[in-house]
């Protein structure tokens, strides 16, 4: 038999319910923009009913959970796509910075200051008695090697940009692994107890995913609701509750990377020796800027070098059999860097040549003002594919800067098709977990109106016992 | 599907940032006039573009050296042309002298005086100089190539000037050759052995350099021949007896053995003479078709550089120009679509349920 104040408290527990989910339609409604946040829900169950026999009758509903509405294989996926487009955007737009360099369409590069050097040398053979044409040639060496180290210091100030963005990475990997450390303790703790931390969880796969937009990952939740984050593959970065720092430090040159630019190191402990393990560091922006930092800068630096060296090379090859203004020979014309490495920021005139243009010579023999075949060799050098034998020093540059135009064009591309791919994800992803502000508002009438007529239930049972107290007088 | 707000939004937002993007780009290329603003916008085109620009500067600094080269060549002609008449003009007297009915001791006395004067005229046009470059003395410009008594001072060096990548044309013409009749091979000035003294560390580069004699001829090295002044004598003497054997001319001895024969009064001497002022003449004369013939080689060579430099800037302008009608459609393409979208997206962003609660 029921009994008039279990309708009460059906009336008082479905109140609370409504309450429950109307303040959690709310906090839907106010994390609407929060980035990551996943739309929560009441899950309500009816009461244990009682009664005997045939008569068993209900006893209300209760709020058993709040939960999240997420698809954790999407999440995953999200967080390896924007991944990629970390490092797809970072090469990007590292390539744009790199191109840049290059650009030759409408200033003076190095493709021009090539051929004024040899045009200069035409008007030396043109004029080799001409201390005007012999200033003009020594004048366009000049500004030709200083365009050389010109377009190596301009990669390298890129290089030192990218650290700086590294460094910059790097501090915010390590801010946001220490947030996973204490959302791990705060999980478990809520967890243990049966609860579900939902805006925890969303916090901590939202940070899973910007510290693997920033370098590559590899995480997994264990049984005990930690997650552990392996950063490359072996810098365990998070662990429990713990978590460790990576750091930059600037290094010596090595085969593959640039003098003082940073490497990335993991301590496995306070007192453990550092281990460098930038080379494990392949994804995220922190492998795209990597990646163009040493390989791509590294490789067109080399190539500079190269070009430069060869370039001297093979002017001093000539110049030094001609015979200058004073009838000397076997005087060079550019200082031969003393290595191929670094080439084309040490390349500059020969001493005596830079001092007294009359050291410049044209004459393949001695004592002839009009001797103009060495002066005329030297611009026939234009032709000369002395680049490994297959291309001319023109040919070379123009191939080096298709080549940087190319992989621009093709992180361009890439960084957009990825963009494309992470936005479609996050659209798939926010079907499900995103916030509907019309879906809330209808929620909003749907427990106002409940929250209604359980009030009017209570008063009902109210005027019920009303009812029975004033049976006697009756 | 179902539809968060987020959605949305986010669609806005990225649909609008294209639109603007796409719209800003275009606009870039109408400011600049350029489809191609950085290599990696089109990079085969950049590259061509490059390329292209290279062969134009190249094609100008190449009809730079013809302009140069042709104005030497035109006085060098024009020098030649001047002997020419000196040399007529010394027939003539010669001719009025060869016999003795019109002419006798005093005339001829008369004449020689003249003679010695075209004489120096033609070793003044012999060392005739353009700005401070004497045109006669082979690769010694800078200084007289003709003592007073027609001796050479100069060498029998061409100047080579490039006319284009392939081809050098030489702009001089030795004065040796055309005035004392001496070979092209005479007195060429050789190129010696270079020295080995390469200083230490020389052996270091491990890129390929060129040994320069192997691609340019002119840098071969030359035979040796005897040095030293009196070596030098002697060549002299043995160049004049093998120019008298192949039968070159010395053009100021003949005037001085004129000059001589009418002093002494000698018809046989002058009537000589004749015959070897026919040659002299012949001499200059073929020296100025030779002249003649290098003139027209680099007007058609800088006629063909004109038209290239013609083609190479209008395939510079269809790599790197925009089409301005195609830009202009494009503009406005994009900018209707701009519109389309801003407003697909008031109605997209405005209404909600919450609109209607009232």
């Amino acid at each position: 038999m029921s009994k008039i104040h279990a309708m009460m408290d059906i009336g008082k527990r479905s109140m609370m319910n409504s309450q429950t989910a109307l303040q959690t339609s709310g906090h839907n409604i106010a994390n609407k923009s929060t980035e990551g946040f996943s739309r929560q829900r009441v899950e309500q169950q009816t009461n244990t009913p009682i009664g005997m026999g045939k008569l068993r009758y209900g006893m209300g509903a209760r709020a058993a959970a709040v939960t999240r509405v997420s698809n954790p294989y999407i999440e995953k996926q999200l967080g390896l796509e924007r991944s990629v487009n970390g490092y797809a955007e970072a090469k990007a737009e590292a390539m744009g910075r790199v191109e840049q360099a290059y650009n030759e369409q409408s200033t003076k590069g190095l493709n021009q200051f090539i051929a004024d050097f040899f045009n200069a040398a035409h008007e030396l053979a043109n004029n080799p008695e001409s201390l005007a044409t012999r200033t003009q040639m020594r004048e366009s060496a000049d500004f030709l090697a200083k365009d050389f180290s010109r377009l190596n210091n301009q990669l390298k100030s890129v290089q030192r940009d990218f650290d700086g963005q590294i460094t910059q990475l790097v501090t915010e990997v390590n801010e946001m692994t220490k947030e996973v450390a204490t959302l791990n303790e705060k999980i478990q703790q809520v967890e243990l107890s049966g609860g579900h931390a939902n805006d925890e969880r969303d916090r901590r796969e939202l940070l899973l995913k910007q510290i693997g937009e920033r370098i590559n990952i590899k995480w997994a939740e264990g049984k005990d609701t930690t997650v552990t984050i392996t950063a490359g593959n072996s810098a365990l970065l998070v662990a429990g509750y713990d978590a460790k720092r990576l750091e930059v430090t600037p290094t010596p040159e090595t085969a593959t990377k640039a003098e003082g630019a940073l490497d990335i190191v993991y301590y496995n402990s306070e007192r453990a020796e550092p281990l460098v393990v930038t080379s494990q560091f392949t994804g995220g922006k922190i492998g795209g800027l990597l990646e163009v930092r040493d390989q791509v800068i590294g490789e067109l630096h080399n190539e500079l070098d190269r070009m430069a060296y060869s370039f001297a090379a093979n002017v001093n090859e000539v110049h030094r059999r001609g015979y200058n203004g004073y009838n000397d020979s076997g005087v060079d014309f550019f200082q031969l860097p003393k290595d191929i490495r670094h080439a084309s920021t040490s390349l500059k005139l020969d001493q005596r040549v830079a001092e007294d243009v009359r050291n410049i010579a044209t004459a393949a023999a001695p004592g002839s003002a009009g001797d103009n075949r060495i002066a005329s060799a030297i611009a026939s050098l234009q032709q000369v594919k002395f680049m490994d034998g297959e291309a001319t020093a023109d040919e070379f540059y123009t191939s080096m800067v298709g080549k940087v135009g190319i992989q621009a064009k093709r992180a361009m591309t890439s960084a957009e098709t990825q963009q494309n791919i992470v936005k479609q994800l996050t659209n798939l992803r926010e079907s499900i977990s995103g916030v509907s502000l019309d879906e809330e508002a209808t929620k909003l009438i749907e427990y106002q109106k409940s929250f209604d007529a359980s009030a009017r239930l209570i008063r009902t049972a109210d005027e019920m016992f009303d009812t029975v107290l004033n049976l006697k007088r009756m | 599907m179902r539809i968060a707000d987020k959605m949305n939004y986010d669609q806005v937002n990225a649909g609008l940032q294209k639109n603007r993007s796409d719209l800003s780009n275009l606009q870039n290329q109408a400011a600049t006039q350029k489809r191609i603003n950085k290599p990696s916008d089109d990079p085969l085109a950049a590259t061509r573009l490059l390329a292209t620009r290279t062969d134009l500067q190249g094609a100008q600094q190449f009809i730079k050296n013809i302009n140069q080269a042709k104005s030497f060549v035109e006085f060098s002609e024009q020098s030649l042309a001047e002997m020419g008449d000196i040399i007529m003009r010394a027939k003539e007297l010669a001719i009025s002298q060869a016999n003795d009915a019109s002419a006798n001791e005093g005339t001829r006395r008369s004449t020689a005086a003249e003679i010695e004067q075209l004489r120096g005229q033609a070793i003044q046009v012999a060392n005739r100089k353009m700005g401070d470059r004497f045109l006669f003395g082979g690769f010694r410009t800078n200084t007289a190539p003709f003592t007073p008594d027609g001796d050479y001072l100069g060498d029998g060096g061409e100047i080579q000037v490039a006319i284009n990548r392939e081809s050098k044309v030489p702009m001089n013409v030795p004065g040796n050759r055309v005035f004392l009749g001496e070979s092209r091979e005479a007195r060429a000035p050789r190129v010696p052995e270079p020295s080995m003294d390469d200083t230490p560390g020389r052996n270091e580069p491990k890129v390929p350099v060129r040994e320069p004699a192997s691609q340019f001829p002119e840098l071969r090295p030359s035979p040796p021949q005897p040095e030293g002044p009196r070596a030098h004598e002697q060549k002299v003497a043995e160049n004049i007896s093998e120019t008298w054997r192949s039968g070159g001319t010395n053009v100021f001895r003949v005037l001085s053995d004129l000059e001589v024969s009418l002093r002494a009064n000698s018809k046989e001497g002058v009537q000589e003479a004749l015959d070897r002022l026919d040659s002299a003449l012949a001499q200059v004369v073929v020296a100025r078709s030779e002249i003649g013939t290098r003139m027209s080689t680099l007007n058609s060579a800088s006629e063909n550089l004109s038209k290239g430099v013609v083609e190479n800037k209008s395939l510079a302008s269809s790599l790197e120009d925009v089409d301005t009608f195609e830009l202009v459609s494009e503009l406005n393409k994009s900018e209707s679509t701009l519109k389309a979208s801003l407003a697909s997206s008031s109605k997209l962003i405005q209404p909600s349920l919450l609109d209607f609660l009232r």
